[in-house]
């Protein structure tokens, strides 16, 4: 029975043969999605529809879940069981579904500046050279796409590819570059102004930046250069900027960023545990839509 | 009057205006670019793990870069993909490009490509290959442990993957020899170490910036990871080891003077606080 | 055509451009953001179709005609329903399955990740001669490294207990415990703190790197020069 399952639901999901089979097929699917949908709204209330919900989260956790730990035999040199050949086509539409979402970002950037255009709200101006400028990328971003040159690309492209080239190279990773590099001011700024030694710890604190700070560029070993090299285990070598600043990422910094991940490790376990059991309260698991 | 100078005096010192910081950040790094004073990069442990882990893959295995790494970070990860690229093409080892996130890593990765290979004579599809942005995270590199065609389809050009000379044979992670990881976001780490390390064994290294760096230590001394570079710090000393020094060397310089100068300046704010702290108590 | 000199002289502009807000907020450096933000989402659609979506999608369905393809949309598009009152279930629904697959992954990755961790956190505390493969372990490591690390690992850990009041001699223990873990955090932040500020200054050296040498350069041969 579950072989004579098993063709019936591979033929009835083979591949179309023609296009207008296909055509057909697409659109006996967005129609019957469409009815299933409805239904489902019509017919279950809010609390049928939460334990759908939390149907639907714990079999995609229980999926990943179990084929993890089930137990498993050795098949042609691998290792597996009764869901492992399921992983792969899972995780495939799995990320195929996650790319539609990119547009949900999209919606909410377009939500905002369309209304500051529409109503000719203060800035509206720069609203407007979001839209061009989101227009004008995604054309010459499809363009460089399709239109195939030699390569290594030659000096002289084609004009869609070297607009492409001038809006990416020219203005997108330049003006991403340049926002993110005045973070060098800020923390000078900030470092100067809020880094007061009131506290032993702010000691601890500076004392350990001003030997990190110092060990990792190469003045550091110039300032210390006077002090043996034989090796780290030596005390005198030991006391060498970069050996004093290693030294501190590998022997002090790591335990310490170590008891910080276990920390976090086990309240992202019971958090997990909570989420596929829908134990969770909040805007998003409230009972109610 | 004079109880009163020295009192401003100490409040100026803990007030400089934020344009005359701003300024001298500016003069200290012009300066360094214009009138260097090189010095000497020594190689860390991190990094020389990094390298000795290119070096050791086996032959027939497929090195596996994965770009995560946009212009927000450029000027760490980027002399760090090069110098990385460097060491493959020396040690003769074929490599891929992927990027999980964010999609721009993608193309900057592919540059910086094609401008190594050119000189190494490396050819795309023979000796490296860039199998593009893939949406999808733990779902996709759970999918490329087990079938690596099926999972990409595509190059980064859009053509088949079969198509590539060098992706011939390859099917899933026995194919790998070493996955490196080069990122400026957190948590994506995790994800090659759960789901490609952990289970499988591939060996793993990493270059991140020097923000998250201390973070990923405990991997290192874990041996999960076998090496990682250290911001623009790493870079260079990747470019010291592959004898080609670049844009992370000449960061380095300028880093010590700018380095110098924060400090300069926490200490001068200290004391303007301990200067101020002392006459208020008096 | 050449874009090299457009691509160098629209950096330069978009670059001194957004350096314009370090003086104060202007109308040129908040244009240059929206157009920052537009190119971004441009880019994000444009390249999310061309290197997932069009192999991995729309061909398997339109050119090999497997139909059952289009089920993907319809799930990945139920979440745009989040912006719809009256269909917000939909959208919760789909938002379900990825949290129940995020949860399941968690679980599969959350040995491989750790385990290790905690077998690493083992430090042999004596000093030892070689072993076979192990290699010796002088007294000045051991003390130094592992003493240092396990003494640290534990007071860390010992912090972030705050469900036992440090009351009483156990309480007092594992406050004075606490207390020195607390050191030690700050020990580590001042770490970061060291790295971060690395970290921040190379990007803008990187930037002036660019003005100075392939703007500037290319038509001052000296600049070009420096630092070569």
């Amino acid at each position: 029975m579950w072989r004579s399952l098993q063709i019936g639901l591979s033929q009835l999901f083979s591949p179309a043969h023609s296009t207008g089979e296909l055509v057909a097929y697409v659109v006996g699917a967005l129609l019957a999605s469409v009815l299933v949908l409805a239904l489902l709204h019509k017919g279950l209330g809010w609390r049928g529809k939460r334990r759908l919900t939390m149907a639907v989260t714990f079999t995609a956790g229980l999926f990943f879940a179990l084929e993890y730990f089930y137990p498993v035999r050795m098949v042609a040199g691998r290792q597996r069981n009764f869901l492992t050949d399921y992983i792969q086509p899972a995780n495939e539409v799995l990320a195929i579904i996650m790319a539609f979402t990119v547009g949900l970002g999209i919606y909410s950037l377009i939500q905002v500046h369309g209304r500051n255009v529409l109503r000719q709200r203060r800035g509206w101006c720069n609203s407007l050279a979001f839209f061009l400028s989101m227009v004008v990328m995604f054309g010459f971003t499809l363009a460089d796409n399709y239109i195939k040159v030699s390569d290594p690309p030659p000096a002289v492209l084609p004009y869609p590819k070297a607009s492409f080239e001038i809006l990416f190279n020219g203005l997108f990773m330049p003006l991403q570059s340049a926002t993110f590099s005045l973070l060098a001011f800020y923390i000078a700024s900030a470092a100067y102004r809020a880094f007061r030694v009131r506290t032993l710890e702010a000691g601890l604190m500076m004392a350990a930046a001003f030997v990190v700070m110092l060990g990792q560029v190469p003045i550091g070993a110039w300032l210390t250069h006077s002090l043996p090299v034989t090796g780290y285990h030596g005390i005198p070598a030991f006391f060498r900027l970069e050996n004093l600043g290693e030294w501190v990422m590998t022997w002090l910094n790591t335990p310490a960023q170590r008891g910080i991940t276990f920390g976090v490790a086990i309240g992202a376990l019971a958090m997990s545990l909570r989420i596929w059991l829908s134990l969770e309260r909040g805007t998003f698991f409230s009972e109610q839509s | 009057m004079e109880a009163a100078a020295p009192q401003g005096f100490r409040q100026r010192l803990q007030q400089l205006p934020r344009g005359f910081i701003y300024l001298l950040m500016a003069l200290v790094v012009v300066w360094q670019l214009l009138f260097p004073l090189p010095m000497p990069i020594s190689p860390s442990a991190t990094t020389k793990g990094v390298y000795d882990a290119i070096n050791k893959v086996p032959p027939g295995k497929l090195i596996v870069i994965s770009a995560d790494w946009d212009a927000s970070t450029e000027a760490e990860t980027g002399p760090q993909m090069t110098a990385i690229m460097h060491a493959c093409f020396r040690a003769k080892k074929p490599f891929a490009l992927l990027t999980l996130s964010p999609p721009a890593g993608a193309k900057l990765a592919n540059d910086r490509a094609v401008a190594v290979a050119e000189q190494y004579g490396a050819k795309y599809g023979v000796n490296w290959c860039n199998w593009g942005y893939k949406y999808g995270y733990e779902n996709i590199v759970m999918s490329l442990a087990k079938n690596i065609p099926a999972t990409l389809k595509s190059d980064f050009h859009g053509d088949p993957i079969s198509a590539l000379p060098m992706m011939t044979g390859v099917k899933d992670y026995r194919d790998l020899g070493l996955v490196i990881e080069v990122t400026g976001l957190a948590n994506v780490t995790e994800i090659w170490l759960g789901f490609l390390r952990g289970p499988f064994g591939t060996p793993l290294a990493a270059g991140y910036t020097a923000v998250m760096a201390p973070g990923y230590y405990p991997f290192v001394d874990s041996h999960q990871m076998a090496g990682m570079l250290v911001g623009a710090k790493g870079a260079a000393e990747m470019e010291a080891l592959v004898e080609h020094p670049g844009d992370a060397t000449r960061i380095m310089n300028v880093q010590s003077w700018a380095h110098l100068l924060i400090i300069a300046l926490i200490v001068v704010g200290n004391l303007g606080y301990l200067l101020a702290r002392g006459g208020g108590r008096r | 055509m050449n874009p090299e000199v457009w691509i160098i002289w629209a950096a330069a502009i978009a670059t001194l451009g957004v350096y314009g807000i370090l003086y104060r907020e202007n109308p040129v450096s908040r244009l240059f953001e929206h157009i920052f933000v537009g190119l971004s989402a441009g880019y994000f659609l444009a390249i999310t179709w061309t290197q997932n979506l069009e192999a991995k999608w729309w061909t398997p369905m339109v050119s090999e005609r497997h139909w059952t393809w289009i089920f993907a949309p319809i799930i990945g598009l139920l979440f745009y329903f989040i912006y719809s009152r009256r269909f917000l279930w939909m959208a919760r629904l789909v938002m379900g399955l990825f949290f129940g697959v995020a949860a399941g992954q968690f679980f599969r990755e959350f040995f491989p990740l750790y385990w290790p961790q905690v077998y690493a956190s083992l430090k042999p505390l004596r000093a030892h001669p070689k072993v076979g493969e192990v290699t010796a372990l002088g007294w000045g490591d051991v003390i130094l490294h592992n003493w240092v690390f396990v003494v640290i690992l534990l007071t860390v850990m010992s912090y972030f207990i705050f469900s036992v009041p440090h009351e009483g001699k156990a309480g007092r223990a594992l406050g004075k415990s606490a207390l020195m873990g607390r050191w030690f955090l700050m020990i580590a932040f001042g770490a970061m703190f060291g790295n971060t500020v690395m970290a921040r200054i190379s990007l803008f050296i990187g930037r002036v790197q660019f003005l100075l040498q392939d703007w500037l350069g290319h038509y001052v041969h000296w600049l070009a020069q420096r630092g070569m």
